[in-house]
């Protein structure tokens, strides 16, 4: 059932591409995603449903270049979130795997998931509108902010995987192990 | 217990990375909008604060059991504040199998909530099956972050050889003065009849044959033989084992050796144990339930314990190894040193039985099944054939167990030969 719902939102997440720009170069990269994220869905490995994500944003990415269409603000937070909760679930669905699961546990899981996504988009969105309102306040200054923040953020988020890395010892092992 | 972010804040931070890199690469902001929601989720799944209380207790069903049976261990979880997701995991100990329920288990438990956890256990092998405590960990939100301990909540439970039952006792040839279940050949209070002599002064009425009275003409009394009991050492060989955990000769002679000392204390026999090997333990002979739980906790310790001293059976005290007792010798007959004591014991005069207990099936079972090893085993047992077929001319009582017959369809001829035996002698 958990990954049942992981495997919809791995398709949602290779539509989306495929739906901006149905070409064979978006749709050979969003399959690939769908064939790299199912497997880790299946056999629960979260790196490969990682790869199979990151897949997914190339080919979104490749689709956003070659359509050129209108900035799609809702869009774009709804993936984010979908990211969010894919991954949630595939390592949910690993770290339960042959466990014996309490009353609520799904639910809340799910509860918490939904209620983190939500909460992401809600942040994406309002960020959007806060660069919109910057947008007409300073014309002309909106893409290079956004270039510096991401390539700040690209930086960042390399940084922390190197400390995480850094870091050893992955807690997520089976306890006691 | 303090936080730690787990694994999956690197897939996070490694899908938010490449929407950032895209988006600068593209120039595309839906990109870095892409990124905003796992850069949320890996703030909102920081956690900073200690983590929640909870009382964990636990109740095992029993402390003893017999091979095969199982134990129920019940915890109950208290918790004192609110718990996302726990997840709980009790170590599997060997020799020991899953009957009912998991050992990993996730629950999630609001404040003052209390639930139960509950899996069944089998003792598959004799042992003291040791529990340790559930591994415990908490997890924070979407699983970012883990807290782990380990409740130490030891218990033990004491597994012991399973008790097959035996009617078909090897008969010992002497008696003790005691009362018990066996017809004495000498003449006393009984109910067993005996011969039929002359009346005379002492003698009750109640004796009197007056069949053989009326027939003779004078009185005659008919006497009885005195019902005693005898004294059985179980002689364990501790000396050598081979065989698959759980499963070796030695598990297979305890599981002998307490089905044959249940047995021979139902008779009111006084039983002892001799467990001869690297370290000689022993077990006066006596009677009774403390008795039978004295030998049992005995046979749950006996393993092999290698040691470059060679002790003898003349450091067995007379009084735990009595020169009247029935010697039931349980042994592969693989050590040299054991065969050796159970011929001088026989040279001795003791009542000696030995039970062989065949090593090559044991072995068998350790093995891959490959037609050379198939080959080896079939020439192993031809060879421990020609070995007892030797023993056996030197004069020793020898039968031989697989491990996996019923004991009482092995030992049952032998009743018969030693009837006969005893009729002679």
């Amino acid at each position: 059932m958990i990954r049942l719902g992981a495997a919809v939102l791995l398709a949602a997440l290779a539509a989306l591409p495929v739906s901006v720009m149905p070409s064979p170069p978006v749709t050979w990269l969003a399959a690939g995603a769908l064939v790299l994220g199912g497997a880790g869905v299946i056999a629960r490995v979260v790196p490969l449903v990682t790869a199979g994500a990151s897949l997914g944003l190339i080919a979104y990415a490749l689709a956003l270049v070659i359509a050129r269409p209108p900035m799609n603000a809702v869009g774009a937070s709804a993936l984010g979130a979908t990211l969010v909760l894919l991954l949630a679930l595939a390592h949910f669905a690993g770290r339960v795997r042959g466990a014996a699961l309490g009353p609520g546990v799904v639910a809340g899981q799910l509860r918490q998931g939904l209620a983190v996504a939500a909460l992401g988009g809600g942040a994406a969105v309002a960020l959007t509108a806060v660069a919109v309102a910057l947008r007409a306040a300073l014309p002309g200054v909106a893409l290079p902010v956004v270039v510096v923040t991401a390539a700040l953020g690209a930086l960042m988020t390399v940084a922390g995987v190197i400390v995480l890395v850094a870091s050893g010892g992955d807690p997520s092992a089976p306890p006691g192990r | 217990m303090t936080w730690r972010p787990t694994a999956l804040n690197l897939s996070f931070l490694t899908v938010a990375g490449w929407a950032l890199l895209l988006a600068v690469l593209t120039g595309r902001a839906e990109l870095a909008i892409v990124a905003v929601p796992p850069i949320v989720a890996l703030v909102a799944g920081w956690r900073a604060a200690p983590p929640p209380v909870w009382r964990m207790e636990r109740r095992l069903s029993a402390s003893r059991l017999l091979e095969g049976e199982c134990v129920t261990v019940t915890s109950t979880i208290r918790a004192e504040g609110p718990l996302p997701l726990l997840e709980l995991l009790e170590p599997l100990p060997a020799r020991t199998r899953l009957a009912g329920g998991r050992t990993h288990a996730f629950f999630t438990l609001r404040a003052g909530e209390e639930i139960r956890w509950t899996f069944e256990l089998r003792g598959s092998a004799r042992q003291y099956l040791r529990l340790g405590g559930p591994h415990a960990r908490l997890w924070g939100p979407l699983g970012l972050a883990a807290a782990e301990t380990h409740h130490r909540a030891r218990a033990t439970v004491a597994v012991y050889p399973r008790l097959a039952p035996i009617r078909h006792l090897p008969r010992p040839l002497r008696t003790q003065p005691f009362v018990g279940n066996y017809a004495s050949a000498a003449q006393g209070e009984g109910i067993e009849p005996g011969d039929v002599r002359p009346f005379a002064p002492g003698d009750q009425i109640r004796h009197v044959n007056w069949r053989a009275t009326l027939k003779l003409g004078t009185l005659h009394v008919t006497q009885h033989h005195r019902e005693q009991n005898a004294d059985v050492v179980l002689l364990l060989d501790t000396l050598s084992e081979v065989g698959p955990d759980g499963e070796t000769v030695v598990d297979v002679a305890a599981r002998a050796a307490a089905a044959l000392s249940g047995a021979y204390l139902a008779r009111k026999d006084r039983v002892g144990l001799i467990e001869y090997g690297g370290q000689p333990r022993w077990v006066k002979p006596g009677t009774g339930r403390v008795q039978r739980e004295r030998l049992l906790d005995t046979l749950l310790n006996a393993s092999v314990v290698f040691t470059y001293v060679n002790r003898d059976l003349d450091l067995v005290p007379p009084r735990i190894l009595p020169p009247q007792a029935l010697v039931l010798a349980l042994s592969p007959l693989l050590d040299a040193r054991f065969v050796r004591a159970a011929g001088d014991l026989a040279a001795r005069g003791f009542d000696l039985v030995v039970i062989a207990v065949s090593p090559v099936a044991a072995a068998r079972a350790a093995v891959p099944r490959t037609p050379v090893a198939d080959l080896a085993a079939r020439l192993w047992a031809l060879e421990r054939r020609a070995q007892l077929d030797e023993h056996r001319r030197r004069g020793l009582t020898i039968v031989e167990w697989d491990g996996t017959e019923p004991l009482d369809a092995v030992l049952a001829p032998l009743r018969r030969s030693r009837f006969r035996r005893r009729l002679a002698g």
